[in-house]
């Protein structure tokens, strides 16, 4: 071994301040770690023997420690000082070398380590090359065995997701199939009330969750919840379900019935080789079908956003389906089975809102007048029905609105003689109307 | 291959970032290796991958914070040109000066997807060699205190002033007393140059400490 290394070692101590590790010097100067060890001991006690300059060195000592009866094998680093210390606590030493030299006195082990940590992450490929550790077995998996190792982990992982939904091998399986179980499912739900038909629309709403886009995930959900209230609706009449979750019912079934029939037509889309076949299953059934297949996806997408901006205003203005007006709107945007199932719906849903208990916020028709200025700019005070929202604890303050709204008409139509003969034909129009009204005589006799 | 400018105010961000994630964790191991407060008070924590030492001292770091706070906007516009760490003695004399020089490319061009990692590298290498520094150092008399100076270009200390308003941290002027030092030693310490800094550290020592 030449003597060349220990001016190496000199200058990295000296010159450039390093801490020289046995690791790095190993990796620095492409030696195995005991001939490294071995150099900077020598370098040590060449330098040493100089004393020239103040080195300070760590050790590594391994070896069997016994505390308090247990014997565990103890590897530590330690300062120059404290070697001796550290040996004597053993009572076997399997080995002691240099670990480091460095001119500055270390106050913590931090340093070490970064010293290292650059050195091995650019040898991170083959850093114990030069290792003394060594084991015949220990062989790096050829990409072949690193394929086979991953595809089993991958196999696992989809299982647990078809279990979720018990159909799911049909559905990958068959194209035409699923298309012609969802249109079965559909005219199930809509014809007849049997325990099976029920499965079918889970089943249904369950692959449809599968392949359908996580875009239409939250208005999803609603219809795999409401399908099973919605098929216990049609089968039994008479069954006791709090009044909320028949609301919600309601509210959602003018969309439940449209989603449904989104996402009938949208299975039918997304397995492209079915589209050629889906189309010819699914004819019979509703026209709207029909139009979505002939349509792009994104015509798909604007449908569906037409039928939601549709729904939102439909929650604000009719919660409950109690008003006629509701119906006819869905009328023009549906298709003929919905409205049908919405009047089947409402007399139902009279009759449970009837057995309810709870309080909840309610619509109904109420006389309101409206005041505005007609053409002549005169000021027209208008009777009519509109919707409002009460609760069932304001039922007290109805009979004082009507009573209320009397002196209004009739202030104003005293206001200006030519429209006297219009405001009281409108206002004797509108007297008419409601039963609860008093006639407009009767604000002079009150007096 | 992006080519942004100093007006990237987003680029500009994340490298003062950078810098003042470093600086933090600079001062706090200067403070540390250069005993001017117990080693008590330190505890390991772990930056840029490797174990450094953080003072746990509440209002010590809410100090450091606070100062590299009204830093940052001048590292942003490259105003600040040197920031230095000034240890004094008990008469608050100078006894040792961390120069952290800071320059920023003015066009700022980032040729590699690593650029980030590299970057690390280097400031890891920072860390490291502020942890040996003590050997080329004489000690310093004990009583230290420490302060950190802001050397700037051109008139940027109007800008100081607004975030020093909001955050009711004053700067003041320094004294020529804290900044000259009788009889300076240099010893450079690292040099680094990325794409997106450049930085040198090196130490002013006053030959007669005690």
């Amino acid at each position: 071994m030449d003597e060349l290394y220990l001016d190496n070692i000199d200058e990295y101590v000296n010159d450039h301040n390093k801490i020289v590790t046995y690791k790095w010097l190993s990796l620095t100067l492409g030696v195995h770690v005991n001939t490294a060890k071995q150099m900077l001991f020598h370098y040590l006690d060449h330098k040493r023997k100089e004393s020239s300059a103040q080195l300070h060195a760590t050790y590594l000592v391994s070896g069997k420690s016994v505390d308090k009866g247990q014997t565990s094998h103890k590897v530590s680093v330690v300062r120059e000082e404290q070697l001796e210390d550290c040996k004597s606590k053993m009572s076997l030493i399997v080995s002691v070398h240099v670990y480091s030299v460095q001119k500055a006195l270390l106050k913590d082990s931090g340093p070490l380590y970064s010293v290292d940590y650059d050195a091995v992450k650019d040898n991170l490929k083959d850093c114990s090359r030069y290792s003394a550790i060594r084991c015949a077995d220990a062989v790096p998996m050829s990409s072949l065995e690193l394929q086979q190792v991953r595809e089993p982990q991958r196999a696992p992982t989809p299982e647990p997701e078809p279990k979720k939904t018990a159909t799911n091998g049909d559905v990958a399986n068959g194209t035409s199939k699923p298309a012609a179980k969802q249109q079965k499912g559909i005219m199930g739900m809509f014809a007849t009330k049997a325990a099976p038909k029920n499965q079918d629309a889970d089943k249904e709403v369950k692959t449809e969750q599968k392949e359908d886009a996580p875009v239409v995930d939250a208005p999803k959900s609603k219809p795999a919840a409401k399908t099973n209230p919605m098929m216990n609706f049609f089968g039994t009449q008479t069954a006791k379900k709090p009044e909320k979750s028949v609301k919600q019912e309601e509210a959602a079934q003018s969309s439940s019935t449209a989603e449904q029939q989104r996402q009938s037509s949208k299975p039918e889309e997304k397995p492209k080789a079915a589209a050629v076949e889906a189309p010819k299953t699914s004819k019979k059934d509703s026209s709207k079908t029909k139009r979505i297949e002939d349509s792009d996806s994104e015509d798909e997408i604007m449908e569906k956003k037409k039928r939601r901006r549709i729904k939102k205003p439909e929650p604000d203005s009719s919660d409950e389906d109690i008003i006629p007006d509701s119906p006819q709107q869905m009328e023009t945007k549906e298709k003929s089975p919905s409205p049908k199932k919405k009047k089947e719906a409402e007399p139902v849903s009279h009759t449970h809102q009837s057995h309810s208990d709870i309080k909840t916020r309610k619509r109904r028709r109420v006389m309101k007048s409206r005041t505005f200025l007609d053409e002549e700019g005169c000021m027209v005070t208008e009777k009519g029905y509109e919707s409002e929202s009460y609760s069932e604890t304001e039922d007290d303050f109805k009979p004082t609105k009507p009573a209320l709204k009397d002196p209004v008409p009739a202030k104003l139509s005293l206001s200006s003689k030519q429209d006297e003969k219009k405001s009281q034909k409108k206002t004797s129009a509108n007297a008419n109307k409601g039963s609860k009204q008093a006639s407009i005589v009767g604000f002079f006799q009150k007096k | 291959m992006t080519t942004l400018t100093r007006q990237d105010l987003n680029f500009g961000q994340v490298v003062a970032d950078i810098l003042c994630e470093f600086l933090e964790v600079a001062i706090h191991l200067i403070l540390y290796v250069r005993e001017v407060y117990p080693s008590g008070i330190f505890q390991k924590r772990k930056k840029y991958n490797v174990p450094v030492q953080m003072s746990c001292h509440p209002e010590l770091n809410q100090y450091i914070q606070d100062t590299l706070y009204c830093i940052k906007p001048l590292i942003e516009k490259n105003d600040a040109e040197k920031v230095v760490v000034v240890i004094m003695d008990k008469e608050h004399h100078p006894v040792e000066r961390f120069v952290f020089e800071i320059s920023q490319p003015t066009l700022l061009s980032i040729s590699s997807d690593t650029l980030l990692s590299h970057v690390e590298q280097l400031l890891r290498a920072f860390i490291l060699k502020i942890s040996v520094c003590d050997a080329v150092l004489n000690n310093n008399p004990p009583g230290c205190s420490f302060s950190v100076l802001v050397h700037t270009r051109d008139a940027a200390t109007r800008n100081m002033e607004k975030v020093q308003v909001i955050k009711d941290f004053p700067w003041i002027v320094a004294d020529e007393q804290e900044v000259h030092m009788q009889e300076p030693r240099l010893i450079p310490l690292k040099t680094m140059t990325s794409d997106i800094v450049k930085m040198q550290l090196y130490v002013e020592e006053r030959a007669q400490k005690t």
